[in-house]
């Protein structure tokens, strides 16, 4: 599977402050892309990198295998849509008017301002003025403009920032029905863990400018498995006789965790602990939340 | 580009910039007629020369207004919209610069023109002495073109660069009264000041006998070195102004 989106080494300075350090992004071909961090991580700086809206500090950047530059940007960006931080629109002008210019600029057939208007189901609305829109329609209008000319990439920076339940409901159903109805490829911001954990195939968290994770959502997943916490009398010994029988330990507060292990394996060590001398007091199952594991990646409470 | 220019003109719909430049050519009217009630037959055989010397004085003040409103009305939108992150995605920065300065020119033409008509409709209907002065009003047409791009592209660089409005605005109006006020200066100090080229480059001028108390127009040298200052000007000011616009993020 090729990547649409590559970056290496992409950063960015404000002052002497990185925003983005070294984000190495990698979005596959038909994937929904989910890019999470806290707020002021460096998704939006980021995106906008990608979108030639700022210019890199260092690093590269391809979008559809092609290297962009400034004179490349806009002929690369034709089969890219946006939607950045918050729709764009002339709210003086009806929803169709909106779309009509953005139409016209883009040199795209006349009749996907109808066709979008639908997608975004504002089509009975599309004769009036976008100012009288709610935040949520607003939202879709914008969806919409980034969809006029059925890009095969869609690039959309917290499009549920400011809904309401039902609104994030009805976008998230949006975004997710586009890959399987036009084949495009999705990268979708938040800051809501459980936002991207709903739509996302593969995610990329971002903490203090820095790529902290990157990869599937179902291997993010897997870290979240259940594994063993165990406390005994003497945590020192038992370290070195777990080591010496090949179990994986890591220390946390009182705790020895260990991997899951079947029954047998368990009671034989307890066993083995017993002849030794060393009590063995506690026995826990755990297992990390996806929140836990974000935390411990951006060093943030999550948001939820 | 045609394009581009096209979309402009459909966001100015509903906007009622036209309105703002009618009023201001209203106003301009209103004082043509005031300051040329008061004169009897003999001042009316200079009353062509009479207008093309109070005209542009009126200009320093009335034109960077409308250059300021204009430019403010045509960027505002884009502001308010925050549609500049999507258009710079769909369009080179420097396309949409240039459209709305075409755009923006259009309107600052109308007003130009607009000055015009008044001055011969006004004469024609006062009957000025001797024939329309053509060639001094195509003449008048162009100076005051050229002055008005060149606050109008001023004008429009700030209100590109600027989310708040009252930046562009309060310059417009400050701009214009020093253009004014600088009229009282010596021309070498006036080509300083872009506001003030409008007196610059006039094509006539006023003697006033002390003693008489009369006063008498004349043609007057077209103040060339001015012209090509001010073209100066504006090359530096669209130059400028454009890299400054492609040039900021988003």
């Amino acid at each position: 599977m090729s990547n649409v989106i590559e970056t290496e080494g992409l950063s960015k300075e404000y002052g002497n402050v990185y925003r983005v350090k070294d984000v190495d992004l990698l979005v596959p071909e038909g994937a929904i892309y989910g890019f999470l961090g806290p707020n002021g991580a460096g998704k939006s700086t980021t995106l906008k990198m990608v979108l030639g809206l700022a210019k890199p500090t260092a690093g590269e950047i391809s979008v559809f295998g092609k290297r962009v530059n400034s004179k490349n940007r806009l002929e690369n960006l034709k089969n890219v849509g946006s939607l950045i931080e918050s729709p764009s629109y002339y709210g003086h002008l009806t929803g169709a008017e909106n779309l009509q210019i953005f139409q016209t600029l883009r040199g795209v057939p006349k009749q996907n301002i109808d066709e979008v208007l639908k997608i975004v189901r504002l089509d009975n609305q599309k004769n009036k003025k976008v100012s009288q829109y709610s935040l949520g329609m607003k939202q879709r209008l914008g969806l919409a403009s980034a969809l006029l000319g059925y890009p095969k990439l869609l690039i959309l920076d917290e499009p549920t920032n400011g809904l309401d339940p039902a609104g994030i409901q009805e976008m998230r159903e949006l975004i997710q029905s586009l890959p399987k109805k036009f084949g495009m490829t999705v990268v979708v911001s938040s800051h809501l863990l459980s936002e991207i954990d709903q739509l996302a195939t593969r995610v990329g968290i971002i903490r203090e400018g820095e790529l902290v994770y990157q990869d599937s959502l179902m291997k993010l997943h897997q870290y979240s498995q259940q594994h063993l916490a165990v406390r005994t009398m003497n945590n020192e010994v038992t370290k070195s006789f777990l080591s010496q029988n090949g179990v994986d330990w890591e220390v946390q507060d009182d705790y020895l965790i260990i991997p899951q292990m079947k029954d047998s394996m368990m009671a034989e060590i307890s066993k083995v602990l017993g002849q030794n001398n060393i009590g063995l007091v506690r026995i826990e199952e755990r297992k990390k939340s996806l929140e836990d594991i974000f935390l411990e990646l951006t060093g943030t409470a999550v948001s939820l | 580009m045609r394009a581009a220019i096209r979309m402009e003109i459909l966001k100015t719909k509903g906007r009622k910039i036209w309105l703002v430049v009618a009023v201001m050519m209203g106003v301009q009217m209103l004082w043509a007629g005031w300051a040329i009630s008061n004169k009897d037959a003999n001042d009316l055989v200079q009353g062509w020369l009479f207008f093309l010397y109070q005209f542009p004085m009126l200009n320093c003040i009335i034109m960077p207004v409308i250059a300021a409103v204009v430019a403010s009305r045509l960027c505002e939108v884009e502001h308010k919209g925050q549609t500049f992150k999507l258009l710079e995605t769909i369009v080179p920065a420097n396309r949409i610069f240039d459209a709305k300065f075409i755009w923006g020119s259009i309107y600052m033409f109308g007003a130009a023109l607009g000055q015009v008509a008044i001055m011969i409709g006004m004469g024609l209907m006062l009957h000025f002495g001797g024939p329309v002065p053509w060639g001094a009003l195509g003449g008048y047409l162009f100076f005051t073109l050229a002055v008005s791009l060149t606050i109008y592209a001023f004008q429009q660089v700030v209100s590109m660069l600027f989310a708040n409005q009252m930046v562009p605005m309060t310059l417009g109006l400050v701009g214009g009264f020093i253009g004014l006020f600088s009229m009282f200066f010596p021309q070498g100090f006036q080509k300083f000041i872009l506001w003030s080229y409008y007196g610059v480059l006039m094509q006539v001028g006023m003697n006033w006998d002390q003693n008489t108390r009369a006063i008498d127009f004349y043609w007057t040298v077209i103040d060339w070195s001015g012209f090509v200052l001010l073209f100066v000007f504006f090359g530096l000011i669209y130059g400028i102004g454009r890299i400054l616009f492609v040039r900021r993020e988003v």
